[in-house]
Parts: structure tokens; C-alpha cells; sequence
């Protein structure tokens, strides 16, 4: 097909008036495109975030799927080594079972806990008592901040002679443990400093609470329902949907745990014996610190399956104890 | 119209996004407007005592001649080395950068370097200290130029000493004469220590400089060769575990928890009368513990003669690989390790430099305390040793650590400990 630079230039833009006509007749008569042109539409809202996601997530994440079956470097070296870094994590790094042995003792203690305290904290916040607002401002102040700050202030309130949990504990004869400084008592002092910031969790619980009907509790006063039976009998089954929530966010969050252990100990060396040296602060010093950056990706995907893993089993699990209203387990 | 109008927004959208990853491309001018090469140079030197005298030493440099124009850059410790390894990673680096004296060579291992050997002479090499020239070369070849270091004092306080009722110009020289005079400036009230002698972890020293000290200056890895199991190492950290047990566990954590702020530093708040930091802790003494009346040793030898060892860390420049103008980065380099340079940072910053001439200038020019302490840092020099991290073994310190914590917590024995950790350190060799 033959055409000059112009009559391109001029079907193109006729192509475009027309596409345009019929763009405005759209809203008239049903084009067999409708459908698909609202679809298009949706793409283009979301076409930042694709873009996006594709560009810096997707791709690197599958540039480190291939990382993770090579000597990747950084800066110079990318040979494919096939399952050597998978071996080498099993059958010559005594820290990375240091550091998984840390991490799931982390998240078997804190994902527990911390559900359990966000619940207790919710439904302690949803009497009705006077003043209640104040008290959940108080309670939710922890969660507002966040990062580096909160770890030098524990850093202070720990201090093994001076700071204010043990100089609490003294004041009921109790000679407090040196916390930070000690390998049996790092992580408890970690787990310790998350409770304090159950408020962001307790939200969650509190308002799906107050979504709680009423009716429920009454009809169960009517039955003569004891206060127990009551919460595990409405309470707990009506707020299932979020607690599952809760507990595989927050599953998926301890298992990243890492800015605190890379602030709270010197140099992010892992703390006194490695007590502190976590999964993603193993990895990061691989990666940037001796600059094995296949290591690190391979460990990373490991950690992904793991994680993967425990969410399915989660949600299987879930089947059987989450409520959701109006439907048999959907 | 209203999708219509949608649609033109989020295409907009579009185009800006697009135009902002691509504008950044050619954002950096290679030459100024006179046709100067611009060389881009990377610290962390942002501090208001830092940074107006690298920027100083950098304005000198730029109207020294009219051929280079050096730019600085200030990235915040820790940031800087990710954002140089991504840079060089893309092939757009600054030119220079100053980087970690210690772990030279695994850079050049890991080409993240540029070799410099051409620019380089004999004559230039013998400007600076032998310990500090040798962590730059690797295979053969210089990588760096080393630019500052440090070395490690005992600080004494000695009313303390006329106190204990010892001879304040007779500080130690031994690890004997350490513990001697130590158990004479411990002061107890009751069961409660006002104030220790002197403890061997605290201040800028670990149990792996007293394990140095002991071995006649050898690090863990001896020309290649893993040292950590040796009878003297071990020696030395059952000589720490001493001393622990004979001040109990809880005084030296409470006393450890206390420091931190430079104000209650336990030197300087006469908490401790014997402390071992870098040169530069002077400073804080001369600004915080004004009426502290103190004095200066190398450290206690392990007996006598065998020598007073101290660790050394620095920082050196060095030009990323791939920089665009090596040759006028090497030029910029060599002004910023040149006396000039270096005798106005040693001065400003009461910092020791690798140039042996801006060095003894330095003590020349300082007068009183400050004469005094630096002249003691410059002449413990000759005593200090750098322990670059071997290409080998890139982490061999998180293997010895947490066996050494083991040690002295207590759980095993110090052979045990030292015996686990070579076990350690050798699996993982590259």
C-alpha cells in the first residue's frame, strides 16, 4: 500500500474525529464496545499503579527469582550457580538457622499476643464509660508513632538499672532482667515493646465491636447468658472475619521484622550472641554488607514460600472458626 | 463528557510519569558553564563541624586551578554506601567517594572500584603510613587513597590517681599493672561501686583488641591464615571474664547502661578513672569535662615488650567504577591527601590524617592539651594495627562475635567458644 507522509497525517486524524463521534454517540445508543470501553477506562485509572507495579515490583521481584540461582553480586558477577545458595543455607550457614530459629520464636510469641492484647484492649475500649474517648485517644497514641523514635525511646525505658520498666518492677521487689544486653531476654524485650503498640490493632477490633448488634446481646440476656458466654458465644464469633485478618496480616508482618533489630543493636550486628539476628537482618547484611546478593535473593524467596505456606494453611484453617454473616463460609 | 474529561486527566497522568523517569537521565551536567569537568564528590561529612571544612578544603582546591570543578555531596552514613552500590550497579557513580578503609579490597574483589595504580607512584605511596597504604592495595594494585584513621589511648584521670595514692605521671604499661591500679581506684560504698578502676569492654575497644594485644599484634586472620583459637587469645578473654567476675555481671551492666550521652560519659563524669577511646574522645573531655585533670597512655601491653597494639579504622577516596572522569577525580584526590588538605582537617577536626607530613605539621601547630594528645595519637600510630577485612572471609566477624558474647556471658568456656568460632569462620571460606 502506497500513501504519502500527509494522507497519513490526514487519516489519522479523521480516525481520531471519528473515534471521538463515536465516543460522545456512546452515551446515546449502546455501541457493542460499551462494555469494553469502560474496561478501558478502568485500565487507564489504574495504569499508574500497574505501571508501577510491573516496573518496581513484578520485575524485581522476578529479577531476584533469577538472582537467587546465581553468585549475583551487584556490581560485577551474575553466573548461574543452579541450587548452590539454597545448599549453602542448609548445610554451611550456621546463621541462617540462627536467624529462622529467631524470627519464628518472634512471630509464634507476637502474633498471639498481640491478637490477643488488640482484643482485650477493643473490648475493654467499647464499654460505655465516661470519658471512654479519652482513653482510646491514649490507647491509640502508640500506633500514631512509629520507627526509629519508638526504638531509642524502649532503647531508654529498658536500660537495665535506670530505665523505667525496671525500676517499676523494683518497686514491687522485682529485680528486672538487663533486657537488651541479655541473649535470654532480647527477644521477650522486643515482644514487649510490640504490645505497647497494640492500639493500631485494637481500631480494627473496635470498631468491627460496635458492629456488633445489640439485638443479640439482649435475646442472649432473655436466655440468661452469663458475661462469658456472651463473649465467646457472640463477641468472639461476630469479630472472626477480623481476627483472621489480623492474625495473617500480622503473621506476614513479624516475619518481616527487621528496622527494629537493625536499630536496637550495635551496627545491626544481630545483638549480644546473635539473640537478635533475624531473618531479614541475616539477609541484609548478605546482600549489602558482603554483597551476596544471590545469597540474600535466595533466601528471600525462601522466606516467601514460607510465608506463602502458613497463609494457606491460615486460610484453610480459617474455615473452620471464621464467621461470616449471611453466607456458609464464604 | 465526563469519562472524556477522565480519560484526558489520566493520560496526562501518564505522560508525567513517563516524562519524570526519563527526565532524570541528563539532569547532571558534565562541564560547568566555563568548561570546567565537573567531578562529583560523595561523604557523609554533613555536620556543622564537618562539612564547612571539607567544603573548605573542596572551595581551595576549585580555585586552585581552572580545570575541575569538584561538587559535594552529602548522603547520611549508612545511605551512602547503598546509594554507591546502586549507582555503580547502573553505571552512573560519583567520582569520588569516601568509603570504609577496612573493606577495600572486597570492593576491588567485587569491581566496585576503580584501580588506580596508574596515577600512582612510589614517591606518592610514601606519603603516607605503611599500615594504612597496605589496606588500599589489593593483588598489587591501589584501589584508594587512604584519607583519615584513628588509633586507640588509655585516658587516665589522674586526681583519681593522686586519690589512690599512685603516681599520676606513671600510667600502666602492663595488663598487671592495669589490674593493679584498677583495684586501687575502685571506690565502694557498701556494696555499691561509686566509681571502677577500669573494665576492659568499655570505651571504643573489644574484647577482640585485647585478644590482638595479647597475640603480639595478630588479628584473627594472620596473612591468610585463620589465628582465633590461640593460646594467648584465649588467655585474654579468660583475663576479661576476670574481670567481670570480680566486679559482678550487674555493676558492669548497670555502669554500661548509664553511657550513651556524651555528657554522662562515665570518664567524663569521673565514674571510671581509666578508659580507652580514639584520639578524638579528647574532644569531648575538653568540651564537657573541663576540670577533668588527665593524661594520656598507649594502651598496657599484654607483659612488657610485647608491645602496646591498638586497632586502627579510617576512611579513604576512592573513585567508583565506571566513574566518567577518572583522571580529574585521581587529580582532585590527590589535592584532598596532599598536606595542605590534610594538615587543615587534622587541625579543624582534631582528626589523624594518612599523610605522615600533615600529621607531624599538625602537632606542630597545636599547642597545650590539644599538642599534647594528638602528639601521643600520632606516635601510637606506629603501634596500630588495621585489620582489613580479608576477601576470604567477608563475614568472618559475625561468626567470632556471637561465640566471644558466648564466652563472656558465660556459657562456655573461652577455648570452647574461641575453638567454635575458628570451626565457624573456616566453613565459610569463599
Amino acid at each position: 500500500m502506497k500513501s504519502t507522509e500527509s494522507t497519513l497525517v490526514h487519516s489519522e486524524a479523521s480516525a481520531k474525529v471519528m473515534h471521538e463521534t463515536k465516543a460522545s454517540a456512546a452515551g446515546k445508543k449502546k455501541g457493542l464496545s460499551r462494555k469494553a470501553k469502560d474496561n478501558l477506562a478502568g485500565y487507564l485509572f489504574i495504569s499508574p499503579w500497574i505501571i508501577g507495579f510491573i516496573g518496581l515490583t513484578l520485575g524485581p521481584l522476578l529479577f531476584s527469582l533469577a538472582a537467587s540461582f546465581t553468585d549475583y553480586n551487584i556490581t560485577s558477577k551474575m553466573n548461574f550457580v543452579g541450587f548452590e545458595n539454597f545448599k549453602r543455607m542448609f548445610t554451611m550457614d550456621d546463621l541462617f538457622r540462627t536467624s529462622l530459629y529467631n524470627t519464628l520464636y518472634y512471630v509464634v510469641f507476637s502474633v498471639p499476643l498481640t491478637t490477643a492484647g488488640a482484643i482485650l484492649l477493643g473490648v475493654l475500649l467499647n464499654q460505655k464509660v465516661k470519658g471512654m474517648k479519652v482513653f482510646r485517644t491514649i490507647y491509640y497514641l502508640p500506633a500514631v508513632l512509629s520507627g526509629v523514635a519508638v526504638y531509642f525511646l524502649w532503647m531508654q525505658l529498658l536500660s537495665p538499672s535506670t530505665g523505667l520498666v525496671n525500676t517499676m518492677l523494683g518497686w514491687f521487689g522485682i529485680d528486672g532482667p538487663a533486657w537488651l544486653f541479655d541473649p535470654e531476654w532480647t527477644k521477650p524485650a522486643l515482644l514487649l515493646m510490640k504490645m505497647w503498640s497494640v492500639g493500631g490493632g485494637m481500631l480494627l477490633y473496635l470498631a468491627s465491636l460496635q458492629g456488633v448488634s445489640p439485638q443479640m446481646y439482649e435475646a442472649a440476656d432473655i436466655e440468661g447468658a452469663s458475661a462469658w458466654q456472651k463473649f465467646f458465644h457472640i463477641t468472639l464469633p461476630m469479630i472472626s472475619p477480623i481476627i483472621f485478618f489480623d492474625v495473617i496480616t500480622s503473621t506476614i508482618g513479624s516475619f518481616q521484622i527487621f528496622q527494629e533489630a537493625y536499630v536496637m543493636t550495635e551496627n545491626g550486628s544481630g545483638g549480644p550472641g546473635n539473640s537478635l539476628l533475624f531473618y531479614n537482618l541475616h539477609m541484609w547484611n548478605n546482600a549489602f554488607e558482603v554483597f551476596n546478593m544471590g545469597y540474600a535473593s535466595a533466601m528471600a524467596w525462601l522466606l516467601f514460600i514460607i510465608v506463602m505456606i502458613l497463609t494457606v494453611v491460615n486460610m484453610k484453617l480459617g474455615k473452620r472458626w471464621v464467621h461470616y454473616e449471611g453466607g456458609d463460609g464464604k | 463528557m465526563k469519562r472524556g474529561l477522565a480519560l484526558i486527566l489520566v493520560s496526562f497522568l501518564l505522560i508525567g510519569l513517563l516524562a519524570g523517569c526519563s527526565g532524570e537521565q541528563k539532569a547532571e551536567a558534565e562541564k560547568t558553564k566555563d568548561g570546567k569537568v565537573i567531578v562529583n564528590f560523595w561523604t557523609f561529612w554533613g555536620s556543622e563541624t564537618r562539612r564547612p571544612i571539607i567544603e573548605k578544603i573542596i572551595d581551595d582546591y576549585n580555585t586552585s586551578q581552572d580545570k575541575v570543578f569538584v561538587k559535594h555531596t552529602f548522603l547520611p552514613w549508612g545511605d551512602i554506601w547503598t546509594k554507591n552500590l546502586a549507582s555503580v550497579a547502573a553505571g552512573n557513580p560519583a567520582d569520588v567517594i569516601i568509603n570504609d578503609i577496612n573493606t577495600v579490597s572486597q570492593r576491588a574483589e567485587n569491581k566496585q572500584v576503580e584501580d588506580l595504580s596508574k596515577y600512582v607512584d612510589d614517591s606518592f605511596k610514601q606519603q603516607f603510613y605503611p599500615h594504612l597504604w597496605e589496606t588500599v592495595e589489593y593483588d598489587g594494585k591501589a584501589y584508594a587513597v587512604p584519607f583519615n584513621t584513628d588509633t586507640r589511648l588509655l585516658f587516665y584521670n589522674k586526681k583519681a590517681f593522686k586519690e589512690a595514692g599512685l603516681d599520676p605521671n606513671k600510667p600502666p604499661a602492663t595488663w598487671a599493672e592495669l589490674e593493679e591500679y584498677a583495684k586501687k581506684l575502685d571506690v565502694k560504698k557498701g556494696d555499691n561501686y561509686e566509681r571502677i578502676g577500669f573494665y576492659p569492654l568499655w570505651g571504643s575497644v573489644g574484647a577482640s583488641s585485647w585478644m590482638t594485644n595479647a597475640d603480639s599484634g595478630k588479628g584473627f586472620i594472620d596473612n591468610g591464615k585463620l589465628a582465633i583459637n590461640t593460646p594467648k587469645k584465649v588467655e585474654a578473654l579468660e583475663w576479661i571474664l576476670g574481670w567481670k567476675e570480680r566486679l559482678g555481671e550487674n555493676t558492669v551492666q548497670a555502669f554500661q547502661a548509664e553511657f550513651g550521652s556524651e555528657q554522662a560519659n562515665p570518664f567524663i563524669a569521673e565514674k571510671v578513672a581509666m578508659w580507652v577511646d580514639v584520639g578524638t574522645f579528647y574532644t569531648q573531655l575538653r568540651d564537657y569535662g573541663q576540670d577533668i585533670e588527665f593524661g594520656v597512655a598507649p594502651i598496657p601491653a599484654y607483659q612488657e615488650g610485647t608491645g602496646n597494639f591498638a586497632e586502627g579504622g579510617g576512611f579513604v577516596a576512592e573513585v567508583p567504577k565506571g566513574a566518567k572522569h577518572p583522571k580529574e577525580a585521581m587529580d582532585f584526590i590527590k589535592y584532598l591527601t596532599g598536606v595542605d588538605a590534610q594538615k587543615y582537617w587534622a587541625v579543624k577536626n582534631y582528626d589523624n590524617v594518612a599523610n605522615k607530613e600533615a600529621a607531624e605539621a599538625t602537632v606542630d601547630e597545636l599547642e597545650g592539651d590539644d599538642k599534647t594528645v594528638y602528639e601521643a595519637t600520632v606516635k601510637n600510630l606506629e603501634q596500630t594495627k588495621m585489620f582489613p577485612i580479608p576477601v576470604d572471609y567477608p563475614d568472618y566477624h559475625s561468626r567470632i562475635n556471637p561465640q566471644v558474647d558466648n564466652a563472656l556471658l558465660g556459657k562456655m568456656s573461652p577455648e570452647d567458644a574461641l575453638e567454635e568460632a575458628e570451626k565457624d569462620v573456616s566453613k565459610m571460606k569463599k
